[in-house]
Parts: structure tokens; sequence; C-alpha cells
């Protein structure tokens, strides 16, 4: 919308000529100069320009909706609004499960089961919806090489055997999850920016992107001058593609992200620095000198919706932890991962 | 010169020429500009001064006759004798010339007192009929008042609450109408909450307290969750019902039947802004709605720092569109008495080996708002609060709480409750922690 064509809203073909002169194309670029700059340009009056600009802003503004109206859509259809998870407690905690239209990540220590995680929400995706699933294709982008098909499907026949009993199901199942393989920060991006028509035409519900840290950090190194700004331009134009897609198409988009090791010498600032969204040495894990937080930032804790850590607590025993959400608040639960792929432990989770 | 006000009328015959054809009372005016002869005042202001143009781009009928007042001689003024003689030896002949001057410039150039000056100035200004800012656009905001009305109008002035008692302290009452409002803090600590929660909150009718207006959501982040906002609503209306259960006057409860769910979502008006394009044409467009929608009291932008983060290289157009904005919101809140809230998030500022935590978008964005809230964690993991920039209330700390019904106070147990099991929740560790003390 805001690359719209002036010559598209309906002003005159002799304004439009002479405001490309001046390379005042889209109504980004008209509604960016200030009103002497467009009485110049245009040769009209100060009144003529406020009107041109009521036009403008008319044709790229946004639609309005109330509070209702949304609310109605959204209980219009239940199912495609949130992703069950299956694992019930964290489920109930976030209303539903994973929901549409905004970014979750997950974000832990390597090895605790992040890549489980996304690879039994594929499975989840392609379930009919009278199972709990989306009926649906899965994109999954994988940085790290990580994925596994054998295992995908090993997670589905342990999860639900009564429904992949024949072969024929499993191999519908993985056909609809289709995988890209990107190793650089530009690559991901531009495969994001192409990922509409995919979208489109294989009727897609799930993006997940595996990792999102693991590029970035190989290609930005933060003691560089200059390169964390332009890391954060990076992150936050991914996140705001990222942020379209869900909405627009109405999908869930789940990203992965690393830890890093914050070394701080003062203790009594580190409170000042990490929100408890980031900091995972307070969910029972060791406190020390040193504090672990999700990588890539604030910038990127800030483009997150929804934030869910997973941790080692012990040789077997794991947590994951809802650090950040608009709709549940902190809780903990403790899984282990099977066969079957992610289980909770209820005897002791919240 | 004669000296009487109102010497013989020189189109003879008949004083009261109302009826006078406009371009033949110009020509006359036009052909006496010369002669340095009294001319009549026109009893009535001609229409073309209220007539086809506007301030700003009057009608040409209307500037040829400001064109001839300006040109109007000195003496047509009633001014006193000594002052005119003194003006026409300075050399002044025209009434355009002499309000290019200042009071003070006027006294010491032609050797009157300043209040003199003063005077004769005044006098010549009240004879114009149109503003003489030479068709500067006219400001309708630009009224003059003296600090007991403003003192008047601020006892008056309402306040929008937050249901956290400790920060409507701090406040001064809640979050205040005409003025700006920025709330920044760290992610995940519950900006997006306190808006909705706002939200919710300025549609409090007034008997119990609120504004009973309507609110505006822009969102940029795609934060706003509806189901949460319907919590928030249910919680809010069923607080209201427990008040009124205890007030027994009939107003109460009448208020209450048309606050509900359905009312409340119905009167938060959201729009999805993806880019800063979208933010800045919906902004132009604001005015226009307001006029449609007058019940509006609050305008919430909810994550103004996020479509300025990325894609700008030019900072200085940044700051000039940020700048902007930040006009149009601030001049809405003041025309249409509303409260106007953005949320800002927090950059990390490395500054010589250590790094710290400040509000994103720059200092020069520190500036624009009126008053600062930032919103951050402490050692326990308890939520603060912190008003950072007030014209009004000095600068305090509180601790709050964000609960399923939304944002509160914290809750301090009473000594006199049963010790809490420690158990994997922080919520209740934190609690703890607080008692121990």
């Amino acid at each position: 919308m805001a690359t719209k064509k002036l010559t598209r809203i309906g002003l005159s073909q002799d304004l439009c000529d002479r405001l490309s002169r001046h390379q005042v194309v889209t109504c980004q670029d008209f509604l960016c100069l200030s009103p002497l700059e467009l009485m110049k340009v245009t040769g009209q009056s100060y009144q003529g320009v406020s009107e041109l600009l009521y036009v403008v802003s008319r044709a790229c503004a946004p639609q309005m909706q109330t509070a209702y109206e949304m609310k109605l859509e959204k209980s219009g259809g239940p199912s495609s609004a949130f992703l069950a998870t299956t694992l019930i407690s964290l489920d109930e905690a976030l209303h539903g499960g994973v929901a549409c239209g905004s970014l979750t990540e997950i974000t832990g220590p390597s090895g605790c089961g992040k890549t489980q995680f996304c690879m039994m929400m594929s499975v989840l995706a392609t379930l009919p919806t009278g199972m709990g699933g989306l009926e649906g294709a899965v994109i999954y982008i994988d940085t790290e090489s990580a994925f596994s098909a054998e295992r995908l499907i090993r997670i589905a026949e342990f999860r639900f055997p009564s429904f992949f009993n024949t072969e024929e199901k499993l191999l519908s199942m993985s056909s609809k999850i289709h995988l890209y393989k990107e190793l650089t920060c530009n690559e991901v991006l531009k495969r994001i920016e192409s990922l509409e028509e995919e979208i489109i035409s294989n009727r897609v519900k799930l993006l997940i992107i595996d990792s999102v840290a693991s590029v970035v950090r190989k290609e930005f190194d933060t003691q560089l001058q200059g390169n964390m700004r332009e890391r954060s331009n990076f992150l936050a134009r991914e996140a705001s593609l990222l942020k379209y897609l869900a909405e627009e198409f109405s999908i869930i988009v789940i990203l992965t992200n690393q830890i890093t090791t914050h070394l701080s010498r003062d203790l009594t600032t580190q409170a000042d620095l990490v929100s408890p969204a980031d900091d995972l040495s307070l969910w029972g894990g060791t406190s020390g000198s040193s504090c672990v937080t999700a990588a890539l930032g604030n910038t990127w804790s800030h483009c997150v919706n929804t934030r869910l850590i997973l941790q080692n607590l012990e040789s077997k025993r794991r947590q994951i932890v809802i650090a950040k959400s608009p709709l549940a608040p902190f809780s903990i639960f403790n899984y282990t991962i099977e066969e079957a792929g992610l289980v909770l432990q209820d005897a002791e989770g919240d | 010169m004669g000296t009487s006000r109102f010497p013989p009328s020189i189109w003879g015959g008949d004083r009261k020429r109302s009826a006078e054809p406009l371009s033949q009372l110009l020509l006359r005016l036009m052909s006496l500009r010369g002669r340095g002869l009294w001319f009549r005042r026109p009893e009535r202001i001609p229409d073309a001064w209220a007539g086809s143009g506007s301030p700003t781009s009057p009608s040409p009928r209307a500037v040829e006759l400001l064109f001839a007042a300006m040109q109007r001689h000195l003496g047509s003024y009633p001014l006193s004798p000594g002052v005119r003689v003194k003006l026409v030896s300075a050399g002044f002949q025209t009434a355009e010339e002499l309000l290019e001057l200042k009071p003070s410039e006027l006294s010491r150039e032609v050797g009157i007192s300043k209040e003199e000056a003063l005077e004769t100035l005044q006098i010549i200004k009240r004879e114009c009929p149109v503003d003489l800012s030479r068709f500067a656009s006219v400001s309708i905001s630009g009224k003059k008042y003296t600090a007991l009305e403003l003192l008047e109008q601020e006892h008056t002035q309402g306040f929008i609450i937050t249901f956290c008692s400790a920060l409507d302290n701090i406040m001064g009452g809640g979050i205040p109408l005409t003025k700006t409002t920025e709330i920044c803090g760290a992610p995940g600590v519950g900006k997006t909450q306190l808006c909705m929660q706002l939200a919710v909150d300025v549609q409090i009718p007034e008997c119990f307290g609120g504004v009973a207006g309507e609110a505006i959501f822009l969102d940029t982040e795609g934060s706003f969750m509806v189901d949460r906002v319907a919590d928030l609503a249910t919680a809010c209306v069923q607080h209201l019902h427990l008040i009124a259960g205890s007030h027994l006057e009939e107003e109460h409860q009448k208020a209450l039947e048309n606050f509900s769910l359905e009312s409340i979502l119905s009167h938060i008006y959201y729009f999805r802004c993806h880019n800063y394009t979208e933010l800045l044409a919906q902004v132009h467009l604001l005015p226009d709605f307001l006029l449609e929608h007058s019940k509006v009291q609050l305008i919430i932008v909810d994550g103004i720092a996020f479509p300025f983060r990325h894609d700008f290289d030019d900072l200085s157009l940044r700051t000039r569109l940020l700048n902007g904005l930040a006009q149009q919101l601030i001049s809405m809140a003041n025309n249409h008495k509303l409260a106007v809230i953005w949320t800002n998030q927090m950059t990390t500022k490395i500054d010589k080996n250590q790094s710290m935590l400040v509000p994103a978008l720059g200092e020069s964005w520190g500036h624009a708002a009126t008053i600062r809230l930032i919103l951050h964690w402490d050692q326990k993991q308890s939520r603060l609060a912190t008003l950072h920039k007030s014209p009004s209330q000095k600068e305090a700390t509180v601790l709050f709480d964000i609960t399923a019904q939304g944002f509160r106070d914290v809750v301090v147990p009473s000594p006199l409750s049963p010790p809490v099991e420690p158990s994997g929740n922080p919520r209740k560790r934190s609690r703890d922690g607080r008692e121990e003390e």
C-alpha cells in the first residue's frame, strides 16, 4: 500500500508527471515531503496541498476495524486461530496454542529440543482439523541442516499411531512439508520475500525458520563497529516481513534462536539489562557472574510476540518456560524428549 | 486636514450608502488614495472580507480591499494630533509602513513614548478587519490564556485511570487528557498490556470516575490481542458491578447498562499500520475521523519506534517525519482535548565498554512527549514503573503487576496469611522475596 503509485489513485496525469520529474512516484515519496516542499513541487497553494495530502493519505491508510468486529471474526473460526501443541498444560496457558498472525520464538541451549519441537509442530500442522491440526502445508527453512526426515516419520508414527497407520498417509504428510536450505542471511531474506506465491499455491499454514540466529551470528560480528546497527536493521527487516506474512495469510510462524552468555561483572546492573524474557538463569538454572540470555539482542526481543525458552535441568529433565507472551503469565512446564517428540510431565509442571 | 471625525461626505448626497456596489466603492477608494483626504469608513464591513476566500487564500476582492486599507493614509485614523504630526514628520504615510514596526522601535524612531506607540499601533490594527499577518495560516489554537484560566481548566481536566492506584497517584490521577505520554520499556514488561488496559479504562462512565470516551488504537507491531482485551474488559465490567452494588444510587446502575463487553469492544477503533507510510497517512486522516467520532478521548500508537527503526538510511528524514508526527499528535491532543499515548522500545547503547538500555529513536525524540513513563524490572523480577519526565509531578517509582484481570497494583500479602510454598512459579517466588525483606 505504501508503494502504491500515484498514478493509480486518481490524481491528474499532469500532476503525476510533474511529481515524477521530482522523483516522487509512490505514496511513500509523497508523504515523506514536508508541506513546503510539496508546494514547490506541485506549484499549488497550501490549501491545494492539504487537499492532495488528504487524497494520498486516503489511498494508503489502513482500514478501520472495531475490536468487536475483530472478536467476531476470530470466534467465527476458532480452530484456525491457534495450533494446539498437544502439550496440554502449555496449550491452556497460551489460550489455545501457538497463535496465528504473530511471531513465536523457541530459544534455548543446544540439544534441548528446539528442532524436535519444530518437527513436531510440522506434523501437527498437516493433520486434519478434526484432530487439532490445520490441514495445510508447512514451509521449513533450515539453516543448520538439522532437519531429519526419518525422525519426522518416527514422531508421526509414535504420536498418532492410529492415524498414521498406513505408509501412504505418512508419505502424503511428508510431501506437504517443503524444505529449503539457506545458508546466508541474504538468501534467507530473499527466500522470505519470495514466499508469498508458495503460501498461496500450496495452502501453507505454518512457516518455520530453524534457526534465525545461526546465519546472523555467522555473518555479523558485533564486536566490530557498525555491525551492531546493520544486524539490527537486518533483523528488523526480517521481522517486519515475517509479521506481514503472518498477518496477511493468517499463518503460524515459528522461529528458533540460540542463546548467548552475557558476561557482566556487576550483578546489580544485570536486571536493568536483561528482562526475564531473556534471562535463562532465573528458571532454575545456575546463576553466576555471567548470565545467559537469548541471542540476537534487544531489538529482536521486541520483534517477537511470544517467546518460549527450553532448558535442561538435569540429565533427562527439561523445562519449557513461557517467557514472553501477551496472553499468558510466566509459567514453567517440565518435559522430556521421547520417541513421540516432546512430552509433558504433569507431575511437577505448573 | 480636518479635525472632525466625520467630514462632509465626499460622495455627496446621502451618507447611508450601504448599498453601494463594491466595485464602485473600490474605485472611489483607489482614486482618493493619493489625495490625502478623509474618506468615510464603511459602516459595515463589506462581505467580501468574509467572502469566498479563507484566510489562507483570500478571494481577489478581499485582496483589493485589504490593499486599499493598507494604503490608507495615516491621517484618516483617529490618532492624537501630536502623535500624528510626529509620525508624518518621521516620514510615515500609510498604515502599511507603520505595521511593520514593533512598539519599541516605533517609539524610538518617532520620538513618542512606548505607551503612545502601542496605542497607535492598536488603533491601526483595530481598523483593519483581516488578520494582517500577510495571509499566513491563521492558527485556531493560537489563543491566549492566562494562567488562571488554565488552572481552572486543569482542575476540571479528566484523567484516564490505569487501575493501578500507585501508578495513578504518582501521575496525579492517571493519564492526563490534552497531553502526550510516552511509555518506554524492555520487551515483555507490559507496554502493550498497559495500552490495552487504557483502551478499556477510557470508556468507564463518569459516575465511576472515568471519562466515558472512546479509543483509537494504531498498531504497528501486531501485538494487539483481541482475546486479551476481552478478558480485560470483562474484568473491568465485573469490578464496576461490584462498586455499583455497594452504591444504591440509580445513576450507577443505569450507567452500567450500557457498559458491557460488546459496547467496550465496539468503541475501540483499531488500525493496523504495516509501515511508516501507512502510519503517517492514518495520522493525516485522524482529524477528520475525530470529527465524525467526537467521543474519542484517547489515541494509542503502539509501537511508534518499530516502523522507523529499519529501512531508514536517511536519519534526518526520520527525525523530520517523527517530529512532524509528534506535532500532529500534540495538536490533536490540544484541539480535541484527548490523551495521546505512544510506546517506545529500548535499545542498547554502548558507552565506553558499558552498555545500558535507553529509549530508542534518539535523544531528540525525548523532547516530543510531555510525560515519559519507563517500565522496567528490578532484581527480584517485579515490574517497576518510573515516572521519568512530567511537568507537574515529581519523579517516582512504583511497583505494578499484570494479572489475569489486567494491569493492577501489586498485592502485598498480609503477614497473617500462611507462608506460600516455594514452587516453580516465579511470580510466587518474587512475592516471597519481598516478604523476606
